[in-house]
């Protein structure tokens, strides 16, 4: 006779493969696009042999290289302006419980999340479009401030949730120990801070190394991102170049979203 | 009280550089599309300052050629038609999609929900270009599908996948589906599994215990992740470009095509006011329904 | 010596309003362990928390030593706090968390090490001074944190409920503790508390305090035994209330007609009762159990055993049940049973004129 079977109260019936398909799909083409950075042939679908070529190709090819600096110029620049005002606006909003005008501050500061990226873009490229008409400057500071302007909601999210985590006690009794507030911001608030900073700084460079729309709106003629060349690159057939450079991309984004993941953990101990 | 007013004068000197940089690249220049959708189109793109609603009319409607006489415009009708309609399948397949998972990852031993959660978050923070050519790579005519189809002698020629609203849909349920699984799991986590072992005592089968206990309590978390699915749908640019190729146009392409040489910038310009409008409708739903949420719960 | 006059805090205003604290006035005298005690949201926190100088206080005055301390901020007080969460730094060790005032007021760095090693001794814990205070015990971060307020020398050590997160054993070894501490370092101790037992073993003296005012200042021997309120009476120990009626008061000392037409002396509160009809309060361990006839008559309800004592519920006619405790002895025979007539006594003087 076989034995019955525990009944268990979590067991939905068919769930467990619904999910286990879903971390397949999720990751099967990511998979197979990274496979096929590696092939040796053109195809994307007909393994060749293993072959670095297409990262070869890549690596000499002057538009990637130059989009290449262009991301990470924007990318960096825009995590660090993001994070240093975003710091300060959460500084400033943490903490302090409803204050005149604090609804407005947080639908400007989340305002990038709500509204659709498209839109955004129009109304970059009106206002940008009047400027550069009114000064002829047509450098990468418009790609900065955009990306800046979105990156404030990323960077700012995990800097105010380690400031609300923090204990308001901690300041109290830096204080009672006769510390000046500067003191207490250097000694004790800055170094409880810092993985919510260095997290807000790595997410904000995600986004901005991933941005796509704005950019395509923002862009003066010539200036490339590795997001919007590659977007180029659609109108003609598509080659393993483009995997290659998508499975550095990935690689770059994965390590920064895992290393946050950990940082985000560590502060749970 | 002197106290108070430094504390309040910091406050706003720590907030200035934020809100100056979202006021010059986000908020700010929205007002400048508002503008815009009142001005007379230029000749060759830009525009002509002067006062015209005309571009709102072409929002919906079109002027015939020769009597002047309005009607519905039907391209544009059938553009806003088709982006809600995929929206909604998007949201639609993603919670079919999402709940189960999300289910799945709340009812794994503690230690191991953060990994799986992180399985789910990883291609989230990945770049939405990047994945989007990974569908796209998978059922092209020569993509993997149909290499594998052919190769076995189930099809003669390829299937044309790419292109259509289905593909389309597909692109933007595999880019959009963490935002599901995201708010489901989180209530799904606070949720005590103790309700489900009463509902069990009291008789129910496994599916009414579902339909009525865990949906319920779990609502919440369903409905943002429903709102964070089709707001970004709507939206959607990049995806439906790839997707679609310019056959399956949604708002966002439609807007992208006013800003072309000799296009109509106030057209761009309304139609943008009233796909934000559209998404600002949808969150002030949302706004409400949490709020009369923590209303009942608090 | 601190000196609080006519403090009062409210948050907030209009009908949202909100006081904390209302026409406080006390003085705490030197070398004293004063603690203050009352329920959650009576204003004890706030007060400790004025003196600190993380409340600014509405109104009055408060001086340490002679000098005003409203106008300073928290880090130019001569006070320092341990918090009840502890609040240690948690990116600092034991040793550099004791130091951190020290370090903060500038001094040398080997008087900071002198310091940090001759505390480290009081609280007993040299061997840890290297460790993270993550990686210590709850008792020992205790420990830790009374250290790190002491090593600055304070004129006052405020202390706010540290001991509510200890488990009963180490609450019971660190109230002796805590007392040691106080007397061989002399410094001024302002203890908060809502635990009535704590407040009547460490005390020299006790504020019972509710809705942010204070109801009786007195020795714990004092408050206990002679309780002006009925609030008090009933916040500290178990106590019965039986109505009676005010006979004469004089010196101290009232003659009241219990519902039995029995007089008795009991004592007056300080200012007098003056009214008729008052409310006497006696404790369950100073009433007896007798026979009919007693100052009190009534019905034996229940007895309740407790090991080391015995409740005894009397139930009489027009008043609420009366507690007697009696103290178990190992030989004792029980001579009553439920349902029994009996009469309850007390000696002259030991009941309590209520001021309601």
């Amino acid at each position: 006779m076989a034995k019955p079977r525990a009944f268990d109260v979590r067991q939905q019936t068919g769930f467990t493969l619904v999910a286990l398909s879903c971390f397949v799909m999720l990751y099967l083409p990511i998979i197979l696009l990274v496979i096929y950075s590696f092939n040796a042939g053109t195809s994307i679908a007909i393994w060749e042999g293993f072959s670095w070529q297409w990262y070869a190709a890549a690596w000499e090819n002057e538009k990637v290289q130059e989009a290449t600096v262009l991301s990470l110029i924007i990318a960096s620049s825009a995590s660090l302006v993001a994070t240093s005002v975003a710091v300060m606006a959460a500084l400033a909003t943490t903490r302090t419980g409803k204050f005149r005008g604090s609804g407005l501050v947080f639908a400007m500061i989340n305002q990038p999340l709500m509204i659709p990226e498209i839109v955004t873009a129009v109304a970059l490229l009106l206002f940008f479009a009047m400027i550069k008409v009114a000064t002829g400057y047509t450098g990468i500071w418009y790609l900065i401030i955009a990306h800046s302007a979105f990156c404030i909601p990323f960077a700012y999210m995990p800097v105010r949730a380690r400031l609300q985590s923090m204990d308001l006690n901690l300041e109290q009794a830096a204080a009672d120990l006769y510390g000046r507030p500067w003191q207490v911001f250097r000694r004790v608030t800055l170094p409880q801070l810092w993985p919510g900073v260095l997290a807000g700084a790595m997410l904000s460079f995600v986004i901005s190394l991933d941005d796509v729309v704005i950019t395509e709106f923002v862009k003066s003629a010539g200036q490339d991102t590795l997001p919007t060349y590659m977007l180029g690159q659609l109108r003609r057939a598509i080659t393993p170049e483009v995997n290659a450079i998508s499975t550095v991309l990935l690689a770059i984004s994965v390590a920064l979203v895992v290393a946050f993941y950990l940082l985000s953990k560590s502060k749970e101990k | 009280m002197s106290a108070d007013a430094q504390t309040e004068r910091n406050r706003w000197l720590l907030l200035t550089p934020a809100l100056t940089i979202l006021t010059l690249a986000a908020a700010g220049p929205l007002l400048i599309v508002v503008v815009y959708s009142f001005l007379t189109a230029g000749d060759y793109g830009g525009v002509v300052w002067t006062f015209s609603t005309d571009a709102w009319f072409s929002v919906v409607a079109e002027r015939d050629f020769f009597d002047e006489t309005l009607s519905f415009s039907d391209a544009h009708l059938a553009i806003f038609w088709r982006s809600v309609k995929l929206s909604l399948m998007t949201t639609a397949v993603a919670f079919l999609v999402g709940f189960p998972t999300a289910y799945f990852i709340a009812t794994r031993p503690a230690r191991k929900r953060d990994f799986w959660m992180l399985l789910i978050m990883i291609p989230f923070w990945t770049n939405l270009l990047i994945r989007t050519f990974a569908v796209m790579e998978i059922i092209r005519n020569e993509g993997v599908v149909n290499t594998v189809l052919m190769k076995l002698g189930l099809i003669e020629a390829p299937i044309q996948m790419m292109y259509t609203e289905f593909a389309v849909t597909l692109g933007m349920f595999y880019v959009f589906l963490p935002l599901m699984v995201l708010p489901i799991y989180a209530s799904m986590e606070r949720m005590d599994f103790s309700l489900v072992e009463a509902a069990y005592d009291l008789y129910a089968s496994r599916w009414k215990v579902l339909r009525r206990v865990i949906l319920p309590l779990i609502k919440p978390g369903a409905v943002a992740g429903s709102i964070l699915v089709f707001v970004p749908s709507l939206g959607a640019y990049v995806t439906p470009r790839i997707m679609g190729g310019g056959k399956q146009l949604m708002l966002g392409n439609l807007i992208e095509l006013q800003f072309g040489q000799g296009r109509n910038w106030p057209l761009g310009a309304a139609l943008s006011i009233t796909l934000l409008a559209i998404v600002m409708v949808a969150l002030i739903i949302y706004v409400r329904s949490s709020e009369s949420e923590g209303a009942h719960h608090g | 010596m601190i000196e609080i006059t006519g403090l009062s805090k409210t948050f907030g205003a209009g009908p949202s309003a909100f006081t904390a604290l209302e026409n406080i006035n006390v003085t705490i005298k030197e070398n004293e362990f004063f603690t203050l005690l009352g329920p959650s949201g009576c204003g004890k926190t706030t007060l400790l928390r004025s003196i600190a100088g993380f409340v600014n206080p509405t109104s009055g005055s408060l001086t340490v030593n002679g000098e005003d301390m409203l106008s300073k901020p928290p880090y130019a007080r001569p006070v320092n706090t341990v918090f009840q969460n502890y609040a240690l730094f948690p990116h600092m060790t034991v040793a550099e968390n004791i130091g951190f005032g020290l370090e903060m007021l500038g001094r040398p760095k080997s008087e900071i090490k002198s310091v940090v090693a001759d505390m480290l001794d009081l609280v007993q814990m040299a061997p840890m001074a290297d460790r993270m205070t993550s990686q210590i015990s709850g008792g020992q971060q205790q420990r830790v944190a009374l250290a790190r307020a002491l090593a600055p020398k304070p004129k006052v050590l405020l202390l706010d409920e540290p001991l509510s997160a200890l488990d009963f054993k180490l609450r019971k070894d660190m109230q002796i503790e805590l007392k040691r501490l106080q007397s061989e370092t002399g410094i001024t101790f302002v203890f908060v508390t809502h635990d009535q037992e704590e407040a009547l073993t460490m005390s020299d003296r006790i504020a019972v305090m509710k809705s942010g005012r204070i109801l009786q200042i007195g020795g714990p021997k004092d408050i206990y035994d002679h309780p002006a309120e009925r609030f008090v009476a009933d916040f500290i120990g178990d106590t019965n209330f039986v109505s009676a009626n005010l006979l004469s008061e004089d010196n101290g000392k009232a003659q009241v007609r219990l519902p039995s037409g029995a007089t008795v002396e009991a004592r007056s509160p300080e200012g007098g009762a003056h009214s008729g009809a008052v409310t006497i309060a006696v404790r369950p361990e100073h009433a007896m159990l007798s026979e009919p006839g007693a100052l009190i008559d009534g019905r034996l309800k229940n007895i309740v055993y407790f090991g080391t004592d015995t409740h005894y519920h009397v139930e009489s006619e027009g008043q609420p049940t009366f507690v007697i405790r009696r103290q178990n002895q190992p030989d004792a025979v029980e001579h009553h049973s439920v349902g029994d007539s009996v009469g309850i006594s007390f000696n002259p003087g030991i009941a309590q004129v209520l001021r309601d």
